[in-house]
């Protein structure tokens, strides 16, 4: 490209560091400006009374912190957050009993691959609807079905007890595709060889899956874990779609809706702020001690 | 050389970034940007009166931005903290309170009477009352908006359904007192399991309510009177039209299929219905419908009934209100616009001289299109929680009083648990309210 030598070694070095810096700078500047700025504007915003509309900021120290956590709403927000983890075992699971059979060659398993992983790629506007159809009280199928058997099904969506089973089944289900999808690419990178040695030593099928891929899984199956957590700990428009106002006695909000609704529906943009940094410092919590246990069953190669 | 050019390219980066922060200006002298939500119908009905409106005011330029009604309210309220607010805008009576006292809203009182584009005494009285705030009480005091539509809500009926089980609709001067009515669902509720045919949809608690003397809170909206013995019996007549009768569907029944498809399935005879709905009915009921007056409580043979509207608001930060108010008002009272709503079964015309004259002379359904005029002209009232500074007290006795229409807990149980938090919210919002 360039015919000019450089005189001087020093020139030459400060000329890549100004291409360097002239290459950083765009993603440097859009880090700044869509992420580190509104971040702090929100951490700031915590501590103040903005609601939104007037240009009044008043900074008033922790109160906004005091209000949500003896706010009994935060609380069943918080509860029913935790509840959103509950499907992500069972998606490792199947999804890891999907992967398997494809990697197997299982006759078909194309086919169930591209249908397992439909959910993943469609809108989740129209996923919903879906669902709302299949689980109506009165002309659903699960209930047309339970009503062979006769058994009168629950009403999934207007009902306290059961509005979250809905949508912890949903997620779930929407899940296990894009784990397999996941877990096939880890285990094709397991080595033959592995298997080989195994076979010769004699080693069963059996053991064959505990000593050797499940172990070479770990790293798959704890990024899934993380990335699960932290997905289903910020489980939102699930609500948001299934329910009017978080469900009957809020029994479907989660931690971000509670947010949401605080900055949109009350316009309390200050004790969102507030909330939001507390839930997004939970949240660093979580994924930290999630690393430190990693190294107990994470399998990292010699 | 080196040097400048990768300066160069660290200014068109920063020039990259910030040319999304610079709008282009478009021709024109003045542009007025005016955001709003509706179906594909409406937005084509505005764009064609945008257009005559900037032939009208040459050198005005608008700029419409649509959005999905339900980002609406989470769109503007972002573009009023980045302080882009739209001129005009589509404005909700619920949150007016909250816009006024924060500064956001032009004071169009004396635009109201003395402007070229309408005459106020052409206007319901009652759709303007909804733009009213004096700063301490709603429904007086000076103009913050202007109607797009105002919506009273009517108790439609199936005509065919009831010849066959020989009632006769009550006449305007005659409303059913609630035993009448009850009878008369309890006629009406016929088989079983998913063919049932209920005597009516889940009643209006509003109208039950305040027919009956009560209200959600008192008159000046400082205190939460719903363990009040009216509200109370009112709630659980309501509930009781489900559970002891069974003339209405059950609440999971009303999850399973909307009410405005159960009526124009044949399978309840009365429903609560607003001029939205007429186009709808026209297309969609395969049987003939009218509209009657509310039943009234035999205690006192009040009738009363809820009255919605949108508006358009005119933003205090504009640099061209004048222009972005005759906008508003154009779009508000544009005649042809008015007609289009006739014709489509969309409103009732905003101006009273069409709506006694073209509306009322058309031949379509119902039949008795004076009962909406008169819910606007006589018993329709604005909610109350329209006129509270915000609606966390209401969100709140409505957060689960479909366990009283569940027959989980009393009336007198239900509002006995939750008034005091909803004291404690109303409250709140009154503290907050004149910030």
């Amino acid at each position: 490209m360039t015919t000019s030598t450089p005189r001087r070694a020093s020139s030459m070095r400060r000329h890549e560091r100004l291409w360097g810096l002239a290459f950083v700078t765009p993603i440097a500047v859009q880090a700044l400006l869509f992420c580190v700025i509104p971040v702090g504007i929100a951490v700031y915003a915590g501590f103040t009374n903005w609601n939104g509309l007037s240009g009044r900021r008043d900074f008033i120290g922790f109160a906004n912190f005091g209000e949500f956590l003896t706010d009994k709403y935060f609380w069943i927000a918080s509860g029913n957050t935790v509840v959103m983890l509950v499907p992500i075992p069972f998606y490792l699971f199947f999804g890891i009993l999907l992967a398997l059979g494809a990697h197997r060659g299982t006759p078909g398993s194309g086919v169930f691959r591209t249908l397992f992983f439909l959910p993943y790629i469609s809108s989740i506007v129209a996923l919903v609807v879906l669902w709302k159809w299949i689980f109506n009280y009165q002309y659903g199928l699960v209930n047309q079905g339970l009503a062979l058997v006769g058994i009168q099904g629950p009403d999934w969506l207007g009902d306290p007890a059961w509005i979250k089973t809905t949508i912890v089944l949903m997620i779930g289900w929407k899940l296990i595709g894009i784990t397999s999808i996941y877990i096939l690419a880890a285990l094709k990178n397991i080595p033959p060889t592995y298997y080989e040695a195994a076979r010769i030593d004699g080693a069963s099928t059996l053991r064959q899956f505990f000593q050797i891929t499940l172990p070479m899984l770990t790293p798959a199956i704890f990024f899934l874990t993380v990335i699960g957590v932290i997905g289903s700990l910020q489980t939102f428009v699930e609500v948001q779609l299934f329910t009017s106002s978080g469900g009957p006695d809020y029994s479907a909000a989660t931690i971000t809706y509670y947010i949401w609704q605080k900055a949109f529906g009350s316009n309390e943009l200050g004790l969102a702020s507030a909330t939001a940094t507390f839930f997004a410092l939970v949240l660093l919590a979580v994924t930290l001690i999630q690393l430190r246990l990693s190294r107990r069953w994470v399998f990292e190669g010699e | 050389m080196k040097k400048l050019s990768a300066a160069a390219a660290l200014l068109a980066a920063a020039a990259l970034v910030l040319s999304g922060c610079s709008a282009a200006q478009p021709d024109g002298d003045t542009t007025i940007t005016f955001m709003g939500w509706g179906s594909p119908e409406e937005i084509d009905t505005f764009k064609t009166m945008i257009a005559q409106y900037e032939e009208k005011y040459p050198g005005v330029t608008v700029d419409y931005i649509t959005v999905a009604d339900a980002d609406f309210a989470t769109k503007l309220q972002t573009m009023i903290a980045s302080k882009k607010t739209p001129d005009v805008f589509y404005l909700q009576p619920d949150k007016l309170t909250q816009y006024v006292d924060a500064g956001l809203l032009a004071d169009l009182s004396s635009y109201v009477d003395d402007n070229q584009e309408f005459s106020v005494d052409n206007v319901w009285k009652k759709a303007l009352d909804f733009y009213r705030y004096d700063g301490t009480t709603r429904g007086t005091g000076a103009i913050y908006g202007l109607p797009k539509d105002i919506g009273p809500f009517a108790l439609a009926y199936n005509k065919d359904l009831f010849d066959a089980a020989g009632i006769t609709a009550p006449t305007d001067d005659a409303p059913w007192t609630w035993d009448q009515f009850e009878a008369a669902a309890k006629t009406l509720t016929q088989g079983s399991g998913n063919d049932k045919v209920y005597g009516s949809s889940p009643y209006s608690l509003e109208s039950a309510v305040w027919s009956n003397g009560a209200d959600w809170l008192n008159a000046d909206r400082t205190k939460v009177t719903v363990t009040d013995p009216k509200f109370v019996e009112a709630l659980q007549w309501v509930a009781d039209l489900n559970l002891v009768d069974h003339v209405v569907p059950s609440p999971e029944e009303q999850s399973a299929l909307p009410d405005y498809q159960r009526f124009v399935d044949g399978k309840v005879a009365m429903m609560g219905i607003g001029p939205w709905n007429q186009g709808g009915l026209w297309n969609d009921a395969t049987f003939n419908w009218d509209i009657m007056p509310w039943p009234v409580s035999p205690s006192t043979g009040t009738e009363a009934i809820w009255l919605g509207s949108i508006g358009f608001g005119v933003a205090n930060s504009s640099k061209d209100k004048t222009d972005a108010a005759n906008l508003a008002a154009f779009m508000a009272f544009n005649k042809d616009a008015q007609r289009t709503n006739i014709e489509k079964g969309q409103a009732i015309p905003n101006l009273i001289d069409m709506a006694k004259s073209d509306y009322l002379t058309s031949d379509k359904a119902p039949a008795n299109k004076q009962e909406f005029l008169r819910i606007i002209e006589d018993y329709g009232r604005i909610a109350t929680q329209t006129t509270t500074y915000d609606q966390e007290w209401f969100t709140l006795f409505n957060s689960n009083v479909a366990s009283v229409f569940k027959g989980e807990k009393t009336a007198a149980e239900y509002t006995a648990s939750v008034q005091d938090e909803m004291q404690k919210l109303l409250d709140e919002g009154i503290a907050k309210q004149g910030q």
